[in-house]
């Protein structure tokens, strides 16, 4: 399985960073061939510039920056995810990386008219995320969970018919202890063995 | 009121730009003072730094890059945000305002590591917004934008404030005419803002 690992935290110390480490173990210790995305240490720009924006519903924008990112997309075949949920979302960091690199012509095709979109992205077929979160599961809940949302419902959309997914969350990052960020990270060992 | 106005595209002749244009106008012709934040315009980085996210809990000096942008929420009175809706979300640049504008002692403190809060300066709030897809699409993704404005942005302003989400959906279909009645009904609800 070639499995595409998108991580995005900005402090190299971060227990996201320890979430990660635990996550390219497990799934090179299964034989799997992964490669890692670090978003911060790519500095990727997530800022989608006017051109880009204008040419969005035509062709796939020609930003050399964006070109090994488009390789990625179409090398996976699952795709976990690990970043920090911040105001119950994605990271601009990471909301900015679906943007301008799941593009037109890349990831999917518009109709001329009505229809459906045509989707690019069917050889993914697991696709993961583990976060962290400061608010309590249930205020997630009602507020919708958007993050989780946006990745395995919105984006999830475009990957194969049959697409695995798993969402983990450590919520109340701010009373954590210890004692619960280890037996998180038990927890996504324990679900990537069987990702 | 002393309203601040959050607005991200890129693009000066989208559509947009033209509800943008006509939110700050009317606001203006009713005598609202507007701070008019144009996130492209003022080349606002969205992503909170290494240095921002370790100092996450100090309260931020006058010299920190993210102060001027807190000075001018905390002087709000209301605030209206004017974006498109891509990949179920906001723009990067607008979502990263949260991120490192947000913060605690801004619109939120932490007390025993849970959130009360804080924006209480904030007594009214409208989004208007455009989603290329359906409704129906929206909702089957659960509609991140609309329940993160209805609830969390609702939880997080003075309790009770009137919210409004104004929204064109199907952009990808749509026609002069139903641009023409968005444009209508986005220009008087900020006439009676």
């Amino acid at each position: 399985m070639r499995v595409l690992v998108v991580y995005c935290h900005p402090v190299p110390q971060s227990y996201c960073a320890a979430i990660r480490d635990t996550a390219v173990e497990v799934l090179k210790g299964r034989g799997w061939d992964v490669r890692l995305l670090d978003l911060y240490a790519e500095n990727f720009d997530p800022v989608m510039s006017c051109e880009e924006r204008r040419s969005y519903n035509d062709r796939a924008p020609d930003d050399a920056a964006l070109q090994p990112h488009f390789e990625l997309l179409k090398w996976a075949q699952a795709i976990l995810f690990i970043y920090p949920t911040w105001w119950y979302g994605l990271p601009a960091m990471l909301k900015g990386w679906f943007d301008r690199v799941w593009a037109t012509d890349i990831a999917f095709q518009l109709p001329a008219g009505k229809g459906r979109i045509k989707s690019l992205m069917r050889h993914v077929t697991k696709v993961g995320v583990v976060t962290t979160c400061g608010a309590p599961t249930w205020w997630s809940v009602v507020v919708g969970q958007p993050g989780r949302k946006t990745i395995l419902r919105g984006m999830r959309a475009l990957c194969a018919t049959r697409c695995k997914t798993f969402f983990l969350a450590h919520y109340l990052m701010d009373s954590s202890t210890p004692k619960s960020r280890a037996a998180f990270l038990a927890k996504v060992r324990a679900r990537l063995e069987r990702f | 009121m002393k309203i601040l106005v959050l607005y991200a595209h890129p693009v000066e002749t989208s559509f947009n730009a033209g509800l943008h244009r006509t939110i700050v106008e009317r606001l203006e012709v009713a005598g609202h003072t507007v701070d008019d934040c144009d996130l492209y315009a003022e080349d606002f980085d969205p992503r909170l730094t290494r240095r921002e996210k370790l100092d996450y809990h100090i309260q931020r000096s006058s010299a920190d890059p993210a102060a001027p942008y807190i000075e001018r929420l905390l002087k709000a009175e209301a605030l209206v945000l004017s974006f498109p809706v891509w990949n179920y979300g906001y723009p990067a640049i607008l979502k990263g305002f949260f991120d490192r504008v947000f913060l605690p002692g801004v619109s939120f403190k932490l007390v025993n590591g849970k959130v009360q809060p804080t924006l209480h300066n904030i007594s009214k709030l409208a989004a208007v917004t455009t989603y290329g897809g359906s409704r129906f699409r929206a909702m089957l993704m659960g509609d991140p934008p609309r329940r993160i404005v209805k609830r969390m942005l609702r939880a997080t302003i003075k309790p009770g404030a009137p919210i409004s989400y104004l929204a064109h959906y199907s952009m990808n279909l749509s026609t002069d005419q139903t641009r023409n009645a968005f444009v209508a009904k986005v220009a008087a609800s900020m006439d009676q803002f």
